[in-house]
């Protein structure tokens, strides 16, 4: 009984992420609704310390708490995941007492009521426009990040959520993010695109995901201004430019900066050393407008009040569910 | 986020070469500034001018106008005049930051030239102590990063009880060190939200566990041996009342087994803390229990209501006997992970009144326990560091404990 065990001492630190003035409660089903559809349980990462018992493709999935978790049992019986429901039936299903934990996007986030608990994570999802093939003309591209007025944009239809952001890393990961321009202009972009032969200004943009075809719409616009005419089209109608979404996996730069090279197509960034280094790498694979980033968002979520313990997203995003419990008593 | 991220790229991650965050950071401010005037000079040219603008992010005014300072003293022992008139090179200044460190980025203009720099430096974060209570004394016992279950000083020494050991330090001059470590290694995970407590009996000790029970001496030598144990834990409150109750091995409360001094087995509703207080002249017990209530129990742990005390899961008894009676020490209610408090309490006609102001804790109170006598310790994790602490809090009466 007193020899080590390996993997011990990393069990042992898991299960000390709970405790409190009031103390956790064991039992419950916590309730969680999300926009996106996962067809098949690999893409759904198993919460630490549950393990997958029921699965429904595109719909629902149960975890239960694993008994014999390395960091201890969770409090929770079971986590209940429902699957694409549109961020208005997630908040509504919030208010009704159907979910204890929903998406909250802009439009939701400004319609909550005072008081509701709100779970953030920082800014790790890099919103980019990202150029196909078919646009050669690094002129045109360059026309099209000089009309998106990222400014206006954030403040609308955004609600103010996240940062602006010119880089593919977030400020507060670089800190040199502020050194990439993020200004809308418009005469410079029109100048760029007044030497090119007529047609070449012609794009189709596809939102990936549906609920930013708003962002789409207005970007379409900024374009016109430009003059260039683009034409939002359906993700599957193989677009020119494709605004997407993608994630910030890592807390160090370099890993960070990798990872978001490799998920929207570019080359794989210089080795880094330094910040400088680092600077040149990411301004580097931003040279030639192939990725337009835009904005980098947080992960911002609406908790209902049977939820106890938290906030359980880290700063990347990722849920810590095992240190949840729920609490019934009037 | 429930949604897998793709890492497709693990490997390439894996072969890329990563630089530590501090990897070529200057040691402070000064530093990273005089590694900045140098690039400068060698990028203006020994005595050319440069003109010099700063810009300030929000929330960094204090440490800029360190920097400028810095800056500003380093650029003319790197061998360049700071003029606005007919410049060389304009530099423009900016003080940044990132999760870890402090940053000064300079973006040097020289005719077409166009030059970035960096400089970094490691963020020191400051801690402030909080006040202590104006009757609750607040005594730093130990600090360490893992979770510090309870703490407990035999004459050898001090004794730490946690989730992977129970260590004895011996004191060396004014510093504690490790004089012998068991490690604890149970055949289940702990339960999370795992708690422990540590009881001196004579130069021996106990270390109770969930599931597990821990026993051993310290003198005149060191022993200890662990082993799986469905044993009662011994609860003591204050000096004088005590109490055996079961705790479950596979959560973090006590059962409702319990059993008095006097050898009665009884079975209450399942609590997470209990402690005994006297109010004039008879001896009470109170039990957080699960629902978030204060229950009462008369010395034989018959039922006698429910206090309208909003308390926390932890509550311990102390029996200093200020304001005529014991003290029930109490945590607040309140959210995991919340900063918390402790804060005394006296029993007056079965009502529980404030006797002290709160000891106020950086973080979330995880154990209080008695210590016997007048104190209690506590376990707080410093929500700052991330560290885990151990307190003596005493109730003083009028400064004499």
């Amino acid at each position: 009984m007193t020899s080590s065990r390996a993997g011990m001492a990393l069990a042992l630190l898991f299960a000390t992420a709970a405790g409190a003035a009031t103390r956790p409660h064991y039992g419950g089903t916590l309730r969680v609704e999300m926009h996106q559809t996962i067809s098949s349980p690999e893409a759904l990462e198993t919460p630490r310390g549950f393990v997958l018992t029921s699965w429904e493709a595109g719909r629902r999935a149960v975890f239960t708490a694993d008994e014999n978790a390395p960091g201890g049992r969770p409090f929770l019986d079971s986590i209940e995941i429902q699957m694409a429901r549109s961020l208005r039936d997630q908040s509504v299903d919030l208010e009704l007492g159907k979910a204890d934990v929903v998406e909250l996007g802009p439009s939701e986030l400004r319609r909550q009521v005072a008081g509701r608990r709100v779970w953030s994570s920082s800014a790790v999802r890099l919103m980019a426009l990202v150029f196909g093939s078919r646009i050669a003309d690094a002129r045109v591209r360059e026309a099209l990040a000089l009309a998106v007025d990222r400014t206006a944009i954030h403040t609308v239809l955004l609600q103010k959520q996240g940062e602006i952001s010119g880089g593919l890393l977030p400020q507060w990961l670089s800190g040199y993010g502020f050194l990439f321009d993020t200004a809308a202009d418009v005469p410079k972009a029109r100048s760029l695109l007044a030497g090119l032969p007529a047609g070449a200004g012609r794009l189709s943009l596809a939102a990936d995901d549906a609920a930013n075809s708003a962002i789409a719409a207005r970007i379409q616009v900024n374009a016109r201004d430009a003059g260039l005419t683009v034409t939002v089209i359906s993700p599957a109608g193989n677009p020119d430019v494709r605004l997407v979404e993608t994630r910030i996996a890592s807390d160090d730069a370099a890993h960070a900066l990798a990872g978001v090279a490799a998920a929207l197509g570019l080359n794989e960034p210089a080795a880094a050393h330094n910040l400088e280094e680092s600077y040149a790498a990411e301004r580097a694979l931003l040279q030639g407008y192939q990725v337009i980033p835009l904005f980098h968002l947080p992960d911002v979520y609406a908790v209902g009040p049977r939820v106890k313990g938290g906030p359980v997203i880290t700063p990347l995003g990722e849920w810590r569910f095992a240190g949840l419990w729920v609490d019934d008593r009037p | 986020m429930i949604a897998a991220v793709k890492r497709w790229h693990a490997v390439f991650y894996a072969l890329l070469f990563f630089f530590p965050p501090g990897a070529t950071a200057a040691d402070d401010v000064s530093g990273a500034a005089r590694e900045l005037a140098r690039k400068a000079a060698a990028f203006a040219g020994r005595g050319a001018a440069v003109a010099i603008t700063w810009h300030n992010m929000p929330s960094l005014e204090s440490i800029s106008a360190q920097a400028r300072t810095a800056f500003d003293a380093a650029l003319p022992e790197s061998g360049v005049r700071v003029s606005d008139a007919a410049p060389t090179v304009a530099v423009r200044v900016t003080v940044s930051q990132n999760a870890t460190q402090f940053l000064l980025v300079a973006e040097a203009t020289k005719g077409e030239e166009h030059q970035v720099w960096i400089a970094a430096w490691k963020r020191s974060e400051t801690t402030a102590a909080p006040a202590p209570g104006l009757a609750l004394e607040k005594k730093l016992l130990w600090e360490q990063e893992e979770q510090i279950l309870d703490i407990a000083f035999p004459a050898a020494g001090m004794l730490v009880l946690s989730p992977s050991q129970l260590t004895l330090y011996a004191r060396t001059g004014s510093q504690w060190e490790s004089a012998h470590t068991v490690p604890l290694a149970p055949s289940k995970p702990w339960p999370k939200d795992p708690r422990g407590r540590l009881r001196l009996i004579g130069a021996g000790f106990q270390a109770l566990l969930p599931g597990t029970l821990c026993t051993g001496a310290v003198e005149p030598a060191w022993s200890a041996e662990c082993h799986p144990s469905g044993d009662p834990w011994t609860l003591e409150s204050g000096s004088r009342a005590l109490l055996l109750a079961d705790f479950d091995a596979a959560r973090n409360y006590f059962d409702g087994r319990v059993t008095t001094q006097t050898g009665q087995r009884k079975t209450v509703a399942p609590f997470f803390s209990a402690a005994s207080v006297e109010s004039q002249g008879r001896t009470w017990w109170l039990m957080a229990t699960l629902d978030g209530k204060i229950q009462i129990f008369d010395a034989g742990l018959d039922p006698a209501g429910a206090a309208a005390a909003v308390w926390g899961s932890d509550i311990a008894g102390t029996d200093s006997h200020c304001g005529g009676g014991s003290q029930v020490l109490a945590t607040r209610p309140g959210e995991a992970g919340q900063a918390d408090g402790v804060q005394a309490f006296t029993m007056v006609d079965r009502g529980l009144e404030p006797l002290t102001e709160a000891a106020e804790f950086p973080g979330p109170v995880l154990a209080l326990w008695t210590s016997g006598g007048s104190s209690a310790t506590v376990v707080s994790k410093d929500a700052r560091t991330g560290k885990y602490a151990a307190y003596a809090v005493t109730v003083v009466c009028g400064g004499l404990p």
